[in-house]
């Protein structure tokens, strides 16, 4: 294979502009942090959330399509391994504010047709657009046009929502529970469940990846 | 032992994977596929596929934030 | 530039980490961000609130709307992008994600290849933004912080969404591709 490679053209360094950047997300931080330190705590969060996303190229929507679509499921593996280590963190919070007596904290949100709907929506968007939310963030800082132009119609498309969320209110929301499963269940079913089922779904998972990569049937 | 190319740039996921499996098809055993890339994902996940299919890979950064993948096909 | 040939840049900074790392840095991250702010990850919730400000200044009355009535909803709108939180904590997944690019020097303006771009964007943005909207968060705060949070519209998002990404995938590749 040695022989079919070009020689190497001459590639610009960047580090420097790296470090400059660096330098300007502090500066910006620490002008946070005269105005409020929970604002600098959060551009903090971001700048975290950015690099690893990008330096993983962590994507949740190849979680659901690459099985699909190569049937490559590394990354959906990925996904419920992080699901299991959030799913701890956040009980072990929940918890403490259930034995404190204190309203249980979290994202937990009414469930009914609008979620279907909303998430088949979100599901489509994001395999045609190439990128989530996250995905779409990151890909805007690398310097892909085509998300910066997603963006733009992602925020058009939120702000749709919010329009529109009045008739969405009337007609499913108000009539939907939220329904946090500890409640149903109790804590230790909810939770304990909750890690063993996310754990067969990696085994699942694994096995329909050695089905596909076993099969001639590749293509979709 | 044939050469081909495959011109993947400005493409986002995944379509640089399902271009590169369909003409991954139409190699014969031996024959060399050059995927040029710029899309970061794509630098991970097509030699992830082609090291999962068996192929031999390799990955070679050209350009700032441009690579190009050689997969040979080897079965 | 000798540190740039050193074998632990190469691997930290260079090149790409496995999806474990970051699938644990992520976790952990979340689970840090909940704790010091009460509320896990999310993304799309300031992207409503950009759009409001931008219709406020055009003369738009978006605070009239049933959504603005909320009060975390309502308190944002008088807010700017410099000092709603997760519209800052959005600005920093940018910046965040320019830095790890810059560092690694792998930074590069991809322009939009064709007129089928265009219209992916433009379409998958809408849809993914009224979305989110109306199932209470996207990939992160419905899926990632949602079914973390063991609540049931975590689980049905993500089983709705995996329906919709297979229908995006057949329009994807008889369309798009």
């Amino acid at each position: 294979m040695e022989a079919v490679k070009k020689s190497k053209k001459k590639k610009a360094n960047q580090f420097p502009y790296g470090i400059a950047l660096l330098v300007l997300i502090v500066i910006i931080g620490i002008i946070l942090s005269k105005q409020s330190p929970q604002l600098a705590v959060r551009w903090a969060f971001g700048i975290a959330f950015g690099f690893v996303l990008q330096k993983a190229r962590f994507c949740f929507t190849a979680s659901f399509r690459d099985p699909v679509l190569t049937g490559s499921t590394s990354l959906t593996r990925a996904v419920i391994v992080a699901l299991m280590i959030a799913t701890i963190g956040f009980a072990a919070i929940q918890y403490s504010a259930y034995l404190n007596g204190d309203t249980i904290p979290g994202n937990i949100s009414p469930v009914g047709i609008h979620t279907a709907i909303g998430a088949a929506m979100f599901g489509i968007g994001m395999v045609i657009a190439g990128g989530c939310a996250s995905g779409t963030l990151m890909r805007v800082g690398e310097g892909y046009m085509m998300q910066w132009l997603s963006l733009i119609f992602f925020i058009i498309g939120s702000l749709w929502g919010a329009k529109d969320f009045e008739w969405w209110t009337e007609t499913f929301i108000s009539k939907s529970p939220q329904v946090f499963l500890p409640d149903v269940f109790g804590w230790g079913i909810a939770f304990f469940g909750q890690l063993v089922l996310l754990g067969l779904i990696f085994i699942f998972v694994e096995w329909y990846e050695y089905k596909r990569f076993n099969t001639k049937n590749l293509s979709v | 032992m044939a050469e081909y190319r495959l011109d993947c740039l400005g493409e986002a996921c995944p379509v640089p994977l399902l271009k590169t499996q369909k003409e991954m098809e139409k190699l014969k055993v031996g024959d060399v596929l050059i995927v040029e890339i710029d899309h970061s994902c794509a630098m991970k996940n097509v030699p992830e596929w082609a090291r999962n299919m068996g192929y031999n890979v390799e990955i070679e950064e050209v350009d700032d934030g441009q690579w190009e993948v050689y997969i040979e096909k080897t079965k | 530039m000798k540190l740039q040939e050193h074998p632990f840049f190469k691997k930290i900074i260079k090149d790409a980490w496995s999806y474990w790392t970051g699938a644990i840095l992520l976790a952990v991250l979340n689970v840090a961000l909940f704790a010091f702010s009460g509320h896990p990850w999310g993304i799309t919730t300031p992207f409503s609130y950009w759009g409001a400000w931008v219709f406020k200044a055009l003369g738009g009355q978006p605070e009239n709307w049933v959504y603005f009535q909320n009060p975390s909803h309502a308190k944002a709108l008088e807010q700017n992008i410099f000092t709603n939180a997760g519209s800052i904590q959005n600005i920093g997944i940018i910046l965040g994600a320019l830095l790890a690019t810059l560092l690694a020097s792998q930074f590069k303006i991809k322009k939009i290849k064709s007129y089928k771009q265009v219209i992916a964007a433009v379409l998958g943005g809408l849809l993914m933004g009224y979305g989110a909207r109306i199932a209470f968060g996207c990939n992160i705060g419905a899926y990632f912080s949602g079914i973390a949070s063991m609540s049931l519209h975590g689980w049905v998002w993500a089983a709705f969404a995996l329906i919709g990404a297979w229908i995006g995938s057949k329009l994807l590749v008889k369309y798009f591709m």
